[in-house]
């Protein structure tokens, strides 16, 4: 008959029950098999945010130096002001760059606009959840984050002012 | 019961300004480094130079709380994604609050005693 035996039915472990319900936590955040530019986009929408307020963070504190005198502030600058410093501060500029197109992006999509209109959904079924403005928004922002990154780079380790 | 009487589309709206907000303010900010060339616009001399203009030391003061506001906000969005019940959702709103209001006040310090240099 179909009814399996109840010792067969209690074997499911810890990860199929948070599984089921839907609670799969960090690990379903960065579970790569189901990416999408979507999914990228929610992902490094993430992962900016988190960056850069551990950044904010670090340079509240760094700035705090100046209260200290000038012996202090330089000795900060001295820690910062070096080419692995200029390297972090470049991935600062692309994660803010990012982070602020992307999120103007989903301003729009959460205020409806850029979204289209809802159609008959006809065979074969093309399963998107996101039209063609919507995916270009995600690409301007990582052109722009690379823009501003190779800008920065310039004034940072060049002449550009 | 919630512990803030604020409905979560409300925190969206505020979270979407101070975004916003922040943006701009950080332009302004940044553009206060480019008018010289980088590492002379760092010099100390230059930087107390900065705190000592009203308008320069607000902006500083809006960047703070708005980037604070927006920040610990996002992260309690993120730390609400990954789980859900009543006793999470208080503890990471105090937990984020009072981060917030920490950070916000040695920011705020820094920026008084800058502006005295």
């Amino acid at each position: 008959m179909g009814i399996k035996p109840n010792s067969e039915n209690n074997s499911s472990t810890g990860d199929d029950i948070r599984l089921k319900s839907g609670r799969e936590g960090l690990m379903g955040w960065l579970n790569p098999t189901r990416y999408g530019w979507e999914r990228v986009s929610y992902w490094l929408q993430r992962l900016t945010g988190v960056g850069l307020l551990i950044y904010f963070i670090g340079h509240i504190y760094e700035t705090s130096s100046l209260v200290n005198g000038i012996n202090a502030w330089n000795s900060m600058l001295e820690l910062t002001q070096t080419t692995g410093g200029h390297i972090f501060l470049l991935l600062v500029i692309g994660a803010s760059t990012f982070h602020t197109v992307n999120g103007l992006r989903l301003i729009f999509t959460e205020s409806g606009i850029g979204i289209g209109r809802p159609g008959r959904p006809d065979y074969p079924y093309d399963a998107t959840s996101l039209n063609y403005k919507q995916k270009s928004g995600i690409w301007v922002a990582l052109l722009l984050a690379t823009i501003a990154m190779l800008y920065g780079g310039m004034v940072m380790f060049g002449d550009v002012t | 019961m919630p512990l803030l009487k604020l409905r979560e589309s409300q925190i969206m709206k505020i979270h979407y300004l101070t975004g916003i907000c922040a943006v701009f303010f950080v332009a302004i900010h940044i553009l206060f480094r480019l008018i010289m060339p980088f590492g002379q616009s760092l010099e100390f001399h230059n930087v107390v130079a900065n705190y000592h203009n009203i308008y320069y030391i607000i902006l500083l003061e809006l960047i703070l709380v708005f980037i604070s506001i927006h920040g610990f906000n996002g992260l309690r969005i993120i730390l609400l994604e990954l789980k859900q019940n009543q006793w999470w959702e208080s503890t990471i709103t105090i937990l984020v609050l009072a981060a917030m209001i920490g950070v916000i006040a040695y920011g705020t310090r820094t920026i008084i005693i800058g502006s005295q240099l």
